[in-house]
């Protein structure tokens, strides 16, 4: 007798505990009909055990696609396997609200879940149980890392002032660039500018006017630009874009229009007018260049030859 | 590596182990043949010990320098801890949709579902034969994803590098009529080598 009184106290003990343990808990039959629901499930969902025994599980949950949950259940049914679902893939199975209604950042509960068989006493898997665990602490720290971190890379390649990619980054994007035409050799454009006496502007006009400058001149440039193209700031007031398919008539066009788009341009500081111009040298990626750096001294030694012409003017690197 | 530490395999201990995940893969290709109603090609599984670094040189030699995904899920029980790794060749993702029947265009979102999808399957496949080998049952923490669209190196770039030596079981799923090329690797943490040898030294006897 007191055996008996045991085993019933330990089966007692066992529901007690399913009952409480703070994840979700539900048992389904290959038809997908609800044969347990635990008070997680009952209180996240604010559905009672008999409003949902017996029914399906896509029926009263509709924001769960079917055909995805019945592909991952479908192996667990032949494989007797486990299968396993994260928030990465789909934020939640079940639209539950945030635990924590009024701290939590988050809107709904982030939701990782296990699939398991459940085998019956002739070794068949006639029932699967869903286990449904919050982790939306964790999903949000995460994505607010990633966010963070994201926000890092973008500012460690940004140059403050102009908001052009950083010498260091542009580089990276040269480098790159010059590798892929390696592969796939295209027309690609190298463009480097500098402003016209700007040591001038800075004496004439001080610091903050010749930083005005710079941002106008970056803000004109990037008018110019289409998406493809690679702009950064190389230097004090030196500038270098790779204009993506674009040869060098293509090149001209552009360095025409951005040196005239400059020359027009009114840039007032304090009340005063600075007018300012720009000298541009091109050069197109060619089998005689064997490096970025070999790249750049072309492009380098075609705005060399422009400022020698006398200026606001554009040269291009004939190889 | 302080060569008084280190473990070596003797012959007859890799063969068992070599026969067991054997015995275990070919469960698992016969339930996986059932699953995707197509038939599964097996490597014969590759038993080596093997360091951090070993583990990419061995996934670079079998996958080449094509750009590749993988995922990786930790298990235990009965004394063995290890993590499992599926590392999918890029080229594969667009046969491994229609394996699964996935009707929607790939991104990298539905690539990420599937990977998961090939997870649950292969790795519990896999994982559950050898269980019934040993006579134990494992637990399962989630798979997590390793990386998409990287090499090698790039892919186990951010993995620890803590322990020195893991006894790696490395096998190649091929799908017939399926340009599905994925190598699976089932690694145990050192602590578990000294209690797998034991029970293999029991089916020896």
């Amino acid at each position: 007798m007191a055996e008996k009184i045991n085993i019933l106290d330990e089966l007692h003990w066992l529901m007690d505990v399913l009952q409480s343990i703070d994840v979700g808990l539900v048992v389904l039959n290959q038809d997908f009909e609800i044969e347990l629901w635990n008070s997680f499930m009952q209180n996240h969902s604010a559905l009672m055990p008999s409003d949902v025994m017996g029914k399906s599980l896509f029926s009263l949950f509709p924001e769960l696609p079917e055909n995805w949950f019945r592909r991952k259940a479908e192996s667990v049914f032949v494989l007797h396997n486990a299968a396993f679902t994260t928030w990465e893939q789909r934020q939640y199975l079940i639209k539950f609200k945030n635990y924590r209604p009024i701290t939590g950042v988050a809107e709904y509960m982030y939701q990782n879940s296990t699939i398991v068989p459940l085998i019956d006493t002739q070794g068949d898997v006639n029932h699967i149980c869903l286990i449904i665990y919050d982790v939306t602490d964790t999903a949000v720290n995460k994505e607010g890392m990633r966010n963070a971190n994201a926000q890092l890379e973008q500012l460690s390649r940004t140059d403050r002032l102009t908001q052009l990619f950083n010498r260091g980054w542009w580089e990276e994007c040269l480098e790159k660039e010059f590798k892929r035409n390696q592969r796939q050799p295209s027309d690609c454009c190298l463009v480097m500018f500098d402003i016209d006496h700007f040591k001038k502007v800075n004496d004439t006009y001080g610091h903050p006017a010749g930083d005005e400058v710079i941002r106008r001149t970056a803000e004109t440039l990037r008018n110019n630009l289409r998406d493809v193209d690679i702009a950064g700031r190389y230097g004090g007031e030196e500038f270098a874009i790779i204009l993506i398919n674009a040869d060098e008539d293509g090149a001209g066009i552009f360095a025409e229009r951005l040196r005239a788009n400059i020359e027009s341009l009114e840039v007032f500081y304090d009340g005063t007018q600075i007018p300012y111009t720009i000298s541009l040298g091109i050069s197109q990626l060619n089998e005689k260049i064997n490096s970025p750096g070999g790249w750049i001294e072309a492009a380098d030694s075609a705005l060399y030859e422009a400022k020698h012409a006398g200026r606001n003017c554009w040269k291009v690197n004939k190889p | 590596m302080d060569a008084a530490n280190t473990i070596n395999l003797s012959a007859d201990e890799r063969d068992c182990l070599q026969e067991i995940t054997n015995v275990a893969m070919g469960q698992a290709a016969d339930h996986l043949a059932r699953l995707l109603d197509q038939f599964v090609v097996l490597s014969i599984p590759h038993v080596e010990l093997l360091s951090p670094s070993d583990i990419a040189m061995a996934l670079q030699s079998l996958q080449g320098p094509q750009s590749v995904s993988g995922v990786c899920q930790g298990f235990l029980g009965g004394g063995l801890a290890g993590e499992c790794m599926l590392i999918f060749n890029d080229a594969s993702f667009q046969d491994l949709a229609s394996l699964f029947k996935y009707e929607s265009e790939l991104d990298e979102h539905t690539e990420h579902e599937l990977l998961m999808d090939a997870a649950n399957v292969l790795v519990g496949a896999c994982l559950k034969g050898l269980a019934e080998q040993l006579d134990v049952e494992f637990s399962f923490g989630p798979p997590m994803l390793l990386g998409q669209h990287l090499c090698i190196d790039e892919l186990l770039k951010n993995t620890n590098k803590l322990w020195k030596q893991a006894l790696v079981v490395e096998i190649n799923y091929r799908i017939e009529d399926f340009n599905v090329n994925c190598d699976l690797l089932l690694i145990l943490t050192e602590d578990s080598i000294h209690r797998l040898l034991t029970k293999i030294a029991c089916l020896l006897d």
